[in-house]
């Protein structure tokens, strides 16, 4: 038998103190800035406003204020579908960066979504990107399983792991290595236009519960008022397809892979599943059979179908809550009559949960973006000013900044965001920014696979043209696509 | 002994010839020189990218690695391509376009040239206002020329409905058997006014004293245009001809704005298929594979035209 000698106790117990101590006040065991299981609209609400953070003396120990230096930067800027409101945010976030770090030169450039992959790919293969980059969610793995990126954590900014939504950390993490920090993440609503549902015969203030509702909903739109029902989008190389197509696949069960799993595994295809051709089955309802989407959804973007809903001739659409603002933005710009027309459709927008599938299953796609530092050897000049880089992304990533970048659109990357003053201001000023944040436990990541892009911008897009033009049947369509997924994991040209 | 002295007479010919050669290289060193830079840069920016383009022809470039990781797959990515529905239909997409673009819109110009090739009130103006599509930037004519098809809330289809001859817009460009069409129709809008300057150019080389010779003789119009006119255009017609060639394989912006290749890969062409496979597929190796083979077609494309142009050259010193 064993004897426990007193001494020996008394080590034992003083080692395994000590490494619990060490275990807690690490960023291992941090407890997260906010509860996550207690996310809903009043919890978010309770929080909001609580704590203050002073931004420039968070990352004065990060990178110190006179620090001086040179950063060539690209991110994912505004585009035509912004507010206003968000346009005015990243003048300041660049006007206030410059002001904190006056001898830091800062070259920025802004991209769209549509082409700063491309572009930050080809600059890649010249050894010409730029130092640090914010990209979409969807790029990082892919980038950082080719090995352009530095690793980077939160901790390396001044922030903790913990600071940030864990479905976001997977997207920024590469065989055990995090490449990036999530700057934002969002995940979208159900729009529709009570008025319109009135006139149709529907219950303006209940939208549809399930994907079955939508297309039924769609069709009595169109027939009863001759408009458009639901506002499809199915265009290729755009990222508003993905971001309206998967939350249907998922909420009938199906998947590209098993994305939707809680320990997504990737091994398995699931396109051609019978829940993933329910899903384009549905699409293929709306508008092949019952024709009552835009005809232009094979081309158009969702920021086609905002004029559409602000002239009252769209029922029904998935979008950011920042859609509220654009409305605002574009009835601004409205004149005579047309003015009026917009200020109904506006005073008639609702906003909801995104429906559930036949099995009530909800999903979302859990958008955003993340920011990430190059290795020298690919940066034009073969240098990083990484004090530099830490100082920007410090300064993106910081509850404060977080939050005011994704002001209208978007929720803030680092959970502290949650409980700045900008956030309370923002759930009194920002209509229905409540249902987005509520949607925010339903966010599935894309997959993190450097093939992700590919699939998303390309056969997903192609598999519903394919299915929508009558170029293929929904099986054949459905199985098309998978068989390219199986051809590109696989290697294949 | 005959033998001897023929082979040595061959080798002095030889040997006179390089010397030759050398000796008017030498006198014409300036000339050399002068060119000297142009042939530099062409080597930087021409040579070295074919040269890489074909090489990479050879690799797969998987989305997981790095370009320099690339893999040795020899003729592989050619065989991919040719066995490839895709390439088929884009194959024939390309042939539609090129085909039907230059047709048109060379016959197009022909014929605006001949209108204002005659002398009446407001040529200049009308010429003027027919080139506004070729000045005008492709980007800008593809997104308006996109609100003008508008499958939902386009100006062709309101005023079709307005007007009672249709029950719903037309679908031009979210159907795949339309959508080749109406780009080719945009595509011919923007080129004609090219053609036009180019045939108005050769109008005015055909002798005034020749039509007015026929026309004693008895000739009419259309013997007129048909014996003297366009004899004296034929060149003309084939460098134009070849350049709308060339510019239609190369096509890009149109399609590629209007439709991104779309739906359904059914206006998808060449070009637009090889960005998409380089830049959103980043199947470099493929793409370069495209790439080789465009090039081979329009190099001998190019060929012809530099035989059409050497063959004025020769005409022009004749005569």
């Amino acid at each position: 038998m064993r004897r426990i000698t007193v001494g020996g106790a008394v080590l034992r117990g003083a080692v395994s103190t000590a490494l619990t101590i060490s275990l807690m006040s690490g960023s291992a065991l941090a407890a997260p800035p906010v509860d996550l299981s207690k996310w809903s609209p009043e919890y978010v609400r309770s929080i909001a406003g609580t704590q203050d953070f002073d931004t420039a003396g968070d990352c004065a120990k990060v990178t110190p204020l006179d620090y001086k230096g040179r950063l060539t930067f690209w991110y994912q800027g505004v585009f035509e579908g912004d507010p206003d409101l968000l346009r005015q945010y990243y003048k300041d976030f660049f006007a206030t960066f410059r002001k904190t770090y006056p001898n830091i030169q800062l070259e920025e450039q802004a991209l769209t979504y549509n082409d700063l992959l491309d572009k930050f790919r080809t600059a890649l293969l010249g050894n010409a990107a730029p130092m640090a980059v914010r990209l979409q969610i969807l790029g990082g793995t892919e980038f950082a399983s080719k090995g352009y990126l530095q690793p980077l954590k939160p901790e390396d900014v001044g922030y903790s792991t913990e600071d940030f939504w864990p479905g976001a950390m997977k997207a920024v993490t590469w065989d055990g290595v995090t490449y990036g920090i999530p700057t934002n993440n969002e995940t979208m609503a159900f729009i529709w236009n009570a008025d319109i549902f009135k006139r149709a015969g529907l219950d303006p203030n209940k939208p549809p519960a399930t994907w079955d509702d939508v297309v039924k909903y769609s069709k009595q739109i169109h027939d009863k008022l001759g408009i458009a029902g639901y506002g499809l989008v199915a265009r290729k190389n755009a990222g508003n397809t993905p971001y309206r197509f998967m939350p249907q696949l998922w909420a009938y069960g199906g998947g590209v892979f098993d994305e939707a799993a809680p320990s997504p595994t990737y091994k398995e295809v699931l396109l051609n599943s019978p829940q993933s051709k329910a899903a384009l089955q549905a699409s293929y309802d709306m508008y092949v059979r019952d024709k009552s989407v835009p005809v232009s959804a094979l081309t158009n973007q969702q920021a086609d179908n905002q004029p559409l809903f602000l002239a009252g001739q769209l029922g029904m659409m998935i979008s950011h809550p920042s859609d509220y603002n654009v409305m605002l933005d574009l009835q601004k710009k409205a004149t005579g009559t047309d003015k009026d027309k917009a200020q109904t459709v506006i005073d008639n927008m609702r906003y909801g949960l995104i429906p559930t599938g036949p099995d009530g299953k909800r999903a979302v796609v859990f958008g955003g973006s993340n920011i990430h530092i190059l290795k020298p050897e690919y940066v034009e000049g073969g240098k990083v000013d990484e004090p530099a880089a830490k100082a920007i992304i410090c300064m993106w990533t910081s509850p404060e900044w977080s939050l005011k970048m994704a002001y209208a659109g978007s929720n803030p990357g680092n959970l502290n965001g949650f409980k700045t003053k900008w956030m309370k201001e923002r759930l009194d000023s920002i209509k229905f920014l409540d249902v987005t944040t509520s949607m925010l436990p339903y966010g599935i990541p894309f997959p993190a696979l450097p093939q992700s892009p590919e699939i998303m911008n390309i056969i997903v897009p192609d598999m519903l043209q394919n299915a929508l033009t009558g170029a293929m049947t929904v099986d054949q369509a459905a199985d098309d696509a998978a068989k390219k997924v199986k051809d590109l994991m696989g290697g294949g040209l | 002994m005959t033998i001897v002295s023929g082979k040595a007479e061959a080798r002095r010919r030889l040997q006179s010839a390089r010397s030759d050669v050398l000796r008017k290289m030498w006198e014409h060193r300036a000339d050399y020189a002068y060119v000297l830079p142009a042939i530099a840069v062409m080597l930087i920016v021409i040579a070295y990218p074919i040269y890489y383009t074909i090489e990479l022809s050879f690799f797969n470039t998987p989305p997981g690695l790095q370009l320099r990781d690339k893999i040795f797959v020899g003729f592989n990515n050619y065989t991919a391509i040719l066995t490839s529905g895709v390439f088929w239909q884009v194959t024939f997409n390309t042939l539609i376009w090129t085909v039907a673009s230059t047709f048109f819109s060379f016959v197009l110009g022909f014929a605006a040239a001949l209108a204002l090739h005659r002398d009446f009130v407001g040529r200049g103006v009308l010429r003027a206002i027919l080139i506004i599509p070729w000045v005008i930037s492709a980007v800008a004519a593809s997104y308006i020329w996109k609100w003008i098809y508008h499958s939902d809330f386009g100006i062709i289809g309101a005023i079709l409905v307005e007007l009672g001859w249709a029950e719903r817009p037309p679908n031009f460009i979210d159907s795949v058997s339309t959508v080749l069409p109406s780009l080719i129709v945009v595509n011919i809008w923007r080129e004609f006014p090219f053609a036009m300057i180019m045939m108005t150019a050769g109008l005015q080389t055909v002798p005034e004293q020749l039509l007015r010779a026929a026309k004693v003789d008895g000739a009419n119009a259309w013997q007129r245009f048909w014996h003297v006119t366009f004899p004296h255009l034929r060149n003309v017609s084939t460098v134009t001809i070849l350049l709308l060639a060339v510019a239609n394989f190369n096509s890009f912006i149109i399609p590629w704005i209007m439709t991104g290749g779309g739906p359904s890969n059914a206006s998808h062409i060449w070009i637009t298929h090889i960005y998409e496979l380089a830049f959103g597929r980043q199947r470099w190796g493929v793409a370069s594979a495209y790439s080789v083979l465009l090039f081979i077609i329009l190099m001998t494309l190019g060929y012809f035209y530099v035989r059409a142009l050497s063959g004025n050259e020769r005409k022009d010193g004749s005569a």
